[in-house]
């Protein structure tokens, strides 16, 4: 319909500014009807619907009871079995992932140190990382038993890919805080000495396959799902 | 009397600076139709050309043409923080940047950032803030860098609209999408959306004004005024850029469908 502004623009929906006073021209707004059956295209702004008919899901906002979406993407509605449909906004299949406390990620050490190790974050779960986002490993956080008798060059090498979990996003002057005392948790691919990867043992040591020399490391027991034949 | 070596005495007579100042060239009339056809007193934009997503390397990117004005934004991030401050643990950090390019106003310029190029980077800053949802990237910076390529009036309301733009495209939270838009009071007339020479008058009774909007909101983030301007034409200013606004709005809407449209195909349906 069109707009009954001075400017020819035509709309889907006309709604009347609430705070516009009665001397000054209208201002007509688009609204996007996200319960249409099409995918509808939304922008930053653009409400869904009232808060009581469903629970807001990732990249929405809820304001004055009303869920706005915050992304510009594809709406979504899952109905999860609960009462109300779960609303998310989604732009691509894979969500631009932080690394938050709990989640476990992927990472490489860079450099090591009696105190801790140093990493980059490269995945978060499953999704990788545009850029690197720097951790760190602590002592006492290697693993579960005998904390004080850790050595961290006997369990991680510079170069080696880590399994970890994110404790803590750090304060002012560290990185994010990772912890590895899980039996899941802890190196998964590292290289010996004369460049092989190499095969794990047990939880503390791996062996080169070219050299047959061990070598320790705090290996991560991955699930047999995980592993590829 | 000894002659005194460290000051610099001053001329016997004074004169007044305005005597020196290069007038310039062309003076417009202050009545009748605009240069290029534009009506005075009406909320009449220029007709506005939107794209996003034609940088690659970065994360997000638009471009925004508005009669010869010509603007290009890219957005990076959300990456790590390289200064830490208390605040950036809480939530992120938004760098905006604005540069001009050197062939971009009437005279060359240069690559280096003058004072007024850290002011408008400023003023973007400042607009764009309130709309970005910052506590959803803890230990995150998110940089903003524009690029005026040619700079043919009302740049940083456009700016702000294309950096808006590039935010969406690149996936980064915000409440809403910030619009801009600018305007000129000569005398009793005012002009909305002015080109380069409507805004360089140097006349009395002048003053410019440039509003960053968030259409959804209805709030304003950012507003920037220069020149002399009264009280009530300030006011009626703000709602005339409020309304130069929402005529923005449907282009920028259906520019971020198309690019939603060309960066993913729509998910199944459940």
């Amino acid at each position: 319909m069109l707009c009954h502004n001075k400017c020819k623009i035509v709309f889907r929906l006309e709604q009347r500014c609430a705070t516009c006073t009665p001397n000054s021209i209208s201002y007509v707004r688009l609204f996007s009807n996200a319960s249409l059956a099409s995918p509808s295209y939304l922008c930053p702004g653009d409400k869904l619907c009232s808060a009581e008919n469903c629970i807001p899901g990732t990249g929405v906002y809820l304001r004055h009871g009303y869920v706005y979406s915050s992304l510009a993407g594809y709406v979504l509605k899952k109905n999860e079995g609960e009462k109300l449909p779960v609303i998310s906004v989604v732009r691509e299949t894979e969500v631009q992932l932080l690394p938050d406390v709990g989640a476990i990620v992927t990472c490489k050490v860079t450099s090591i140190n009696p105190r801790f190790a140093k990493v980059h974050i490269l995945y978060v779960g499953s999704t990788p990382l545009k850029d690197r986002f720097r951790g760190t490993i602590r002592k006492e956080d290697v693993r579960a038993t005998e904390k004080d008798k850790v050595e961290t060059y006997k369990s991680f090498r510079p170069g080696d890919i880590v399994l970890a979990k994110v404790i803590s996003l750090g304060d002012v002057q560290s990185n994010y805080l990772l912890t590895t005392a899980e039996n899941e948790l802890g190196v998964v691919v590292a290289h010996s000495g004369a460049g092989a990867q190499m095969v794990p043992i047990n939880w503390c040591e791996m062996q080169c396959p070219r050299t047959h020399s061990k070598e320790f490391r705090k290996v991560a027991r991955v699930q047999p799902e995980y592993l590829q034949a | 009397m000894p002659t005194d070596t460290k000051r610099v005495r001053g001329p016997e007579a004074s004169q007044s600076p305005s005597l020196f100042l290069c007038k310039p060239a062309t003076v417009l009339p202050s009545r009748g139709p605009r240069a290029d056809g534009r009506q005075r007193d009406q909320v009449d934009v220029r007709p506005v050309f939107v794209r996003c997503g034609l940088v690659s390397q970065a994360k997000g990117s638009a471009y925004i043409e508005a009669g010869n004005t010509k603007l290009m934004c890219c957005v990076y991030g959300p990456r790590e923080t390289e200064r830490k401050d208390e605040t950036d643990m809480k939530c992120g950090r938004l760098i905006a940047d604005m540069r001009f390019a050197p062939f971009s106003c009437r005279e060359r310029g240069s690559w280096i950032q003058g004072s007024q190029e850290k002011d408008l980077s400023l003023m973007l800053h400042e607009s764009l803030q309130p709309a970005v949802c910052l506590h959803k990237y803890p230990r995150s910076q998110i940089e903003v860098n524009v690029m005026v390529l040619e700079n043919s009036g009302s740049i940083l309301a456009h700016a702000v609209t294309c950096a808006s733009l590039a935010l969406a495209d690149a996936g980064i939270e915000m409440y809403d999408l910030v619009l801009g838009c600018s305007m000129r009071q000569d005398g009793t007339s005012y002009m909305v959306d002015p080109s380069y020479v409507e805004e360089s008058g140097c006349s009395d009774n002048q003053g410019g004004l440039t509003v960053a909007f968030l259409p959804s909101l209805n709030q304003i983030s950012g507003l920037q005024s220069d020149g002399e301007m009264a009280e009530e034409t300030l006011t009626a200013g703000v709602r005339t850029c409020i309304e130069g606004c929402y005529k923005l709005y449907p282009v920028i809407q259906q520019a971020l469908s198309k690019a939603v449209r060309r960066a993913a195909p729509p998910p199944p349906e459940s």
